[in-house]
């Protein structure tokens, strides 16, 4: 007989949730508890443990946004409520991801909006929600705080904490009891580092979500997946400082040399095949979530990852 | 016989009672301040008798002290005997430069067996029945004496044309000077009349930076001066790389020339300063990096630094000091440390010999941290070593308010960790000027203690104090206010030379790691720890510890050996059997290319974090910052 | 696991003979350590260390060389299961796959496809492998026609997919003594494959479910006298696929059932996504791929993600150091230094684009470190940098003289202006930040 393979785990992933049920105290159609793998991924015995999520990403200021998706989007980059609806009811995706990325026009003030769009996006869609707030150091603890405040109850996951600014987005994250993406230059030593401040500043573990940073393919792929790869490593050799679930958002894809300059013929599908190829690679290497920009590229990750859910069952 | 005990550095040295406490020091290795010569008249050999008798005239010496300065027990070193065992404070401010160049380090009992021994003879003059040759007739008589025995014994050429007339002209009282090299025991010299009380050595740590001489009484075996100075090379260049790129151009002779001139400016102040005559050194050792020994020998270092990096010679050598330039006596021998590759070079062999890791059967890591550093591990049957560039960030460069340990520096810092304020002294106790490497280490353990700083470096904005502040460019925190500086400027540490001496640390800590991983050796393996190089002397071992710039272990089995070059050159000097071990320590050792070494990167990035990323590794520091937290936060 | 260099050392007879070449046993111990020294040089090893230090320096997965000559690649021979630990060494071969139902102008022009495109990326021309030509019409004269037109076109490694002999044994006349992977065999058909592998030295795949079947059947190939095998788990699933891949790499490397140390072979025409099949193929430990001919985009993404995945993620791949343009930058525009670690160059290149700033991007060789590593580790200096400075003619190139380095070799700038005689502005730590700066800072 064949042995089972042994690769030593002694742990399991932290969870974390995401989105509050009425029931819950939210609005949302839906709560996510991402996380608690007890192996690599797609390799649980049973097939009970639940698909990667996909994150459909949205803009408040399509200025900062890939042309290649405002011309597949067309009007609805207009009008993150409407974009977020048909993220939910027509692109299928699992999570809205709303950048707010009309705080990186310069000397930008406008908070109350922000404020309003986040509740626009909430109404609109009954998905739980991934806020990203503010692109400017200055703003930040405002953003957040108006963020945090307007999500009130819904289990938002904020982004994004860095190495450099991390108190802000923990602040609110703390006070109005939302969990927050921590992102580290592609390095598992640094995503650790990161964990470690937050959680010294009061951020519990299970309300952390890492985020290594996703190069585009051909543009430091190469050492995302690796990184990922020893993230999940470490969380199941029980390292408890890397013990939560990753997203990844490959969101370079979009604007590399490739994609960028293709001819308007393939343009579109080289921009699908390298956010399909990324966000495939990036699951397989233990990302929980995976954020895209491109609606077709929400339903060839969804029918890949049927496909590996299901077993023939030999 | 009587222990001496100096502090802060615990060496212990045993002298016979009635010895002056300046010459026990000197024995012991540590470089005072005596500008008089050990006279009584200057008043810098300032020490502190802790505990133990002595003898010391307080009416006749009285007023080189405040009463105060009497009361705690302040009394001249050359004016003090030994009558009992003591223990003595030797204040910074006694000890003999401006710059601290570190000295001691050895804090075992030497043996002493000198390479170089001087015999008087008187020796029957021939007669018609006793026609035996001159040579044999003086090396008989020097067997007679206590020498070697005769058949193992030959003279030169040089020295075989002075016999004749010299044996004669002095009736056949002589003194011959025998030396121990390698082919033999060689008669290096012979003068009339009974000199034999004149035996002088000399042991030199040949820096890139600094050159330092001990001139060791071969006959007492006693220190009898020290000297130092900057090595002239600097005016081609300041690195190494810089001098080897100018010798390439220019030719290697200057390069070589300023180095003798160097190292004989230091012998000449040492020798000077014991009233001795150079003709008397009648051996010198030295200790350099592979790059300045080559230099020194007037090799071509070129290829030392260009890939594959091949050194010409790795084995110790023997020279005839003369043919170098060195101004001693003309048959004066010259031994030169063996090197290991590039970096791991005659320094680092010395600082082994120096701290006995190749002795031992106990695993041994060794930290050399200057502008470079070198790390050494192992035991007696094996050793591994790196090199790579600290930066000088840990030598005050690269820091905006750092500098070398020059008066006014501050150089032991503490933190309040509730109203942030410091308090903090510095070299020769004057208003602060800056701050310097073992200063730098206490102010990062010290604010990350008090939570002015998250373990990435990072200043908390937050925190409302005027100490800390924006910055002109980068956030930072205020050590002294202007008014209470020589400066006249506020004295800061900013945020950016935070993260250079985190980068720093992390290095040396990183090195560390990736040797003790190519061994399989963790932190708890480690019996001793021993730091050496310009700063090691006065680096506060626990606050090294919690900025993780070495693995934790038992502060006790952390050891300051300070210049171990020089010690390991003294050691080479004083003790010839020691040398027999150096080529085998040259031997033994296995040199790790970091930059080959692919878990380097990642070991280095785990290590830019205070302490570590892995706090396991860190326990105790773990726990003493938790600690502190909670009482902050407690009321 | 490895052996450390300290174990090897210590079976090692620590004599310091110097007979290997090396200067002391410790030194042999950590070329051996690094597989750079084979155990047999030491002429004084005995049977114990030998045995041990053999037994971990063998390869866990067998090296299968395909096709001949200047396209032919070798596939197998890993040691890990994750790329980090040390890296993975053999890329898949990608076959596009011809039908022999094609008209013979269809395979030329496939085969001539997999001959000529190339993908040029970081200094790197990607290239897919060869064909896999498949037995569609179950004749033996249909397959000879279709394989001497893939012949006729290309000296390319192939793959002959067929389960009838007889085709087999007609292809193999034109093809046989080129080293093609025959697939497959099965529990039925194993020993009639083995005998044609055997006859013309052929690469064989075996093909069952179940892993317990595969081991049996490489067991009974290998006593047949095959030893050149691929094996295919036959996964009908995504999920089939990746469990079972990796069960059989786990199980290999470990050497917990030797049986299976083989490369796995599959067909990615099996799969709705084709694309996904790939992509997972060359993630989890595929080392000869089937696909349909792929669309240009997928083409570039399937090349590109198979050069990363096969990138030493621990080795960074390297720039040519020289000047770079972004843009057409005049005599005053900015001369930005970095280094040659590709990552970097490309992070700070697309922003330099971004920030439209015609500039110059002078890279010096680091040896592929990043700015933060070079500079700990001593690499990145003034030296190195006064001598790109010359050697790239930088000063012919602009009238000003100033340098822009990155934030993290701040510590540098005093020395390089001395060394350069240029007046070095810091620059961002972040490249992100760059577009700002140039805007902000930037005067000639």
């Amino acid at each position: 007989m064949i042995p089972e393979p042994n690769f030593g785990w002694t742990s399991t992933v932290g969870e974390v949730i995401l989105g509050a049920t009425r029931a819950e105290g939210g609005t949302r159609s839906r709560s996510y508890r991402i996380g608690g793998g007890t192996t690599l991924p797609f390799m649980e015995k049973g097939i009970t443990s639940p698909s990667p999520l996909i994150a459909f990403e949205i803009c408040d200021d399509s200025r900062f946004w890939s042309p290649i998706i405002n011309e597949f989007c067309g009007d609805l980059i207009h009008d993150p409520g409407a974009w977020a609806k048909t993220a939910e009811t027509t692109y299928g995706a699992d999570l809205v991801r709303l950048c707010l990325t009309s705080t990186r026009q310069r000397d930008f003030s406008d908070i109350p909006t922000l404020g309003k769009t986040v509740e626009t996006v909430l109404a609109s869609t009954t998905l739980p929600l991934i806020l990203e707030g503010s692109n400017e150091p200055k703003i930040d603890s405002e953003v957040f705080l108006k963020c945090g405040e307007t999500g009130q109850g819904e289990r938002l996951l904020l982004g994004t904490a860095e190495a450099g600014r991390y108190r802000s987005i923990a602040a609110a994250a703390l006070a109005y009891n939302h969990s927050i993406i921590a992102q580290s230059p592609i390095d598992i030593n640094l995503a650790k580092q990161l964990n470690i401040l937050l959680t010294e500043i009061g951020v519990q573990k299970d309300h952390i979500v890492i985020d290594p940073y996703t190069g585009a393919l051909g543009y430091g792929f190469e050492y995302s997946y690796s990184a990922m790869e020893r993230i999940r490593f470490s969380a199941l050799k029980g390292d408890a400082d890397l013990a939560m679930p990753m997203i990844c958002a490959p969101s370079d894809s979009l604007t590399i040399k490739e994609v960028r300059e293709a001819d308007t013929g393939v343009r579109n599908a080289i921009a699908v095949e390298w956010e399909f190829a990324t966000s495939l690679a990036a699951a397989v290497a233990g990302a929980e979530i995976v954020c895209v920009r491109h609606p077709d590229t929400v339903k060839r990750l969804k029918a890949a990852f049927t496909g590996l859910k299901t077993r023939s069952g030999m | 016989m009587r222990t001496v005990t100096f502090l802060p550095g615990y060496n212990k040295i045993v002298a016979p009672r009635g010895t002056t406490i300046l010459d026990a020091a000197q024995r012991a290795g540590i470089n005072m301040n005596v500008v008089c010569g050990g006279q009584g008249k200057c008043g810098k050999c300032v020490v502190y008798v802790q505990s133990g008798k002595t003898k010391f005239d307080r009416e006749k010496f009285g007023r080189f002290f405040t009463e105060e300065e009497l009361k705690q027990g302040a009394c001249l070193a050359c004016e003090t005997t030994i009558q009992g065992d003591l223990s003595v404070i030797i204040p910074e401010s006694t000890l003999i430069q401006e710059q601290k160049i570190l000295v001691n380090g050895i804090d075992t009992a030497i043996e002493f067996h000198p390479s170089v021994k001087k015999y008087y003879v008187e020796l029957q003059s021939p007669t018609l029945a006793d026609p035996s040759p001159d040579l044999s007739r003086l090396l008989w008589g020097i067997q007679k004496g206590g020498g070697p025995i005769a058949e193992k014994m030959y003279a030169p050429l040089e020295v075989m044309r002075e016999i004749p007339a010299l044996l004669r002209h002095s009736d056949w009282k002589v003194t011959g000077t025998i030396a121990l090299v390698p082919g033999g025991y060689r008669l290096i010299d012979l003068q009339e009349n009974d000199t034999s009380q004149r035996l002088y050595g000399a042991a030199v740590d040949l820096g890139s930076t600094t050159v330092v001489a001990y001139l060791w009484d071969l006959i007492t075996g006693k220190v009898a001066a020290v000297a130092s100075n900057y090595n002239r090379q600097i005016s081609c260049g300041e690195d190494i790389l810089a001098r080897v790129n100018y010798a390439q151009k220019n030719g290697i002779e200057k390069l070589q020339a300023l180095a003798v001139d160097s190292i004989n400016a230091a012998l000449t102040t040492a020798a000077n300063s014991a009233r001795i005559d150079r003709e008397d050194i009648y051996e010198v050792v030295v200790a350099g990096n592979t790059v300045m020994t080559h230099m020194l020998l007037g090799i071509d270092p070129a290829y030392i630094i260009k890939e594959p990096y091949v050194p010409v010679v790795q084995r110790a050598l023997s020279v005839a000091a003369a043919r170098i330039g060195l101004t001693c006596n003309k048959n004066c021998g010259l031994f030169a440390f063996p090197a290991v590759s590039d970096f791991i070079g005659g320094d680092i062999i010395a600082d082994i010999l120096a701290c006995g890791m190749s002795e031992k059967e106990e695993i041994s890591l060794l930290v050399d941290i200057g502008t470079n550093f070198e790390v050494v591990l192992g035991n007696k049957e094996w050793m591994f070593s790196c090199a790579g560039a600290a930066g000088p960030a840990l030598e005050g460069g690269e820091v905006l308010f750092g500098m070398r340990a020059n008066p006014g520096a501050i150089e032991k810092i503490t933190i309040d960790p509730v109203t942030l304020a410091p308090a903090f002294s510095t070299i020769s106790g004057i208003k602060p000027r800056g701050i310097t490497g073992s200063g730098l280490i206490d102010i990062l353990a010290e604010l990350l203690s008090a939570g002015v700083i998250d373990r990435t470096g990072r200043i908390n904005m937050e925190i409302k104090n005027p100490r800390i502040r924006a910055g002109a460019h980068f956030p930072e925190y205020v050590i002294a206010w202007a008014r209470e500086t020589d400066i006249r400027k506020d004295i800061v540490i900013t945020e950016n030379d935070i993260k250079n001496l985190i980068m720093s640390k992390a290095s040396i800590h990183a090195a560390c790691v990736t040797l003790m991983k190519e061994a399989g050796v963790s932190r708890l393996d480690i019996a001793t720890i021993y730091f050496a190089g310009a700063f090691g002397n006065y680096i506060n071992k626990k606050n090294a510890t919690i900025i993780g710039l070495i693995p934790e272990i038992d502060l006790e089995r952390i050891k300051n050996i300070g210049n171990g070059a020089v010690a390991g050159a003294n050691l080479a000097l004083i003790n010839r059997r020691k040398r027999k071990l150096l080529d085998g320590i040259a031997g033994q050792i296995a040199y790790i290319e970091l930059n080959a070494e692919p878990s380097f990167m990642d070991e280095y990035t785990s290590s830019v974090f205070l302490p570590h990323t892995d706090l396991s590794l860190f326990p105790r520091v773990q726990a003493l910052l938790e600690s502190i937290r909670e009482k902050k936060e407690a009321p | 696991m490895a052996l450390k260099a300290l174990d090897i050392y210590k079976l090692l007879p620590k004599k310091n003979c110097k007979e290997c070449g090396d200067p002391t046993c410790l030194t042999f111990a950590m070329k051996l350590a690094a597989g750079k020294a084979d155990i047999d040089i030491c002429p004084y090893l005995d049977e114990n260390a030998k045995s041990v230090l053999g037994a971990t320096t063998r390869p866990p997965i067998k090296l299968v060389k395909l096709g001949v000559g200047e396209r032919s690649f070798a596939v197998g021979d890993e040691f890990v299961l994750y790329r980090h630990d040390k890296t993975f060494y053999h890329p898949p071969g990608i076959m596009f796959k011809v039908l022999d139902t094609q008209s013979e102008e269809e395979i030329m022009a496939i085969t001539a496809r997999v001959r000529d495109e190339t993908l040029t990326r970081v200094g790197a021309d990607l290239k897919f492998n060869g064909t896999a030509i498949v037995n569609t019409s179950g004749t033996a004269d249909a397959y000879a026609k279709a394989v001497a037109s893939v012949e006729k076109t290309a000296g390319l490694p192939e793959v002959l997919v067929s389960d009838n002999p007889a085709a087999l044994a007609a292809a193999l006349v034109l093809c046989g003594s080129y080293h093609p992977l025959i697939c497959a065999a099965t529990q039925e058909n194993y020993k009639q494959m083995c005998a044609l592998a055997k006859q013309y030295g052929c690469r064989l795949v075996v093909r069952a479910p179940a892993l317990d079947a595969l081991a049996q059947l490489t067991k009974d190939c290998v006593a047949e006298g095959v030893k050149n095998l691929l094996i295919d788990p036959a996964p009908q699933t995504l999920g089939d696929f990746i469990t079972r891949s990796t069960a059989i790499r786990q199980l290999a490397i470990t050497r917990a059932v030797p049986d299976l140390g083989y490369p796995v072979y599959l067909d990615a025409t099996a799969f709705d996504d084709e694309d996904a099949a790939i992509a997972l193929g060359i993630v989890k430990y595929s080392s000869v791929i089937v696909t349909s001919p792929l669309s240009p985009a997928s083409a570039k993404a399937v090349l590109t993600l198979r050069q990363n995945i096969y990138t030493d993620p621990q080795k960074p791949i390297q720039m040519n150091p020289g000047l770079y343009r972004v843009g057409t930058p005049g005599k005053d525009a900015p001369v930005l230094m970095t280094v040659n670690f590709s990552l970097t160059y490309f992070t700070l290149q697309g922003y330099l684009e971004s920030s439209r700033v015609p500039c110059f991007m002078l890279i010096v060789d680091t040896e592929g470190l990043s700015v933060l590593t070079s500079v700990a580790a001593g690499k990145l200096n003034e030296t190195l940098i006064r001598d790109a400075i010359r050697k790239f003619g930088v000063e012919n190139e602009v009238t000003h003289r100033k340098l822009i380095i990155p934030g993290y070799s701040a510590p540098l700038s005093g020395r390089i202006e001395e060394a350069t005689g240029w007046k070095v502005l810091v620059g961002p730590r972040d490249a992100a930040e760059i577009g700002e700066y140039l805007h902000q800072e930037w005067k000639p």
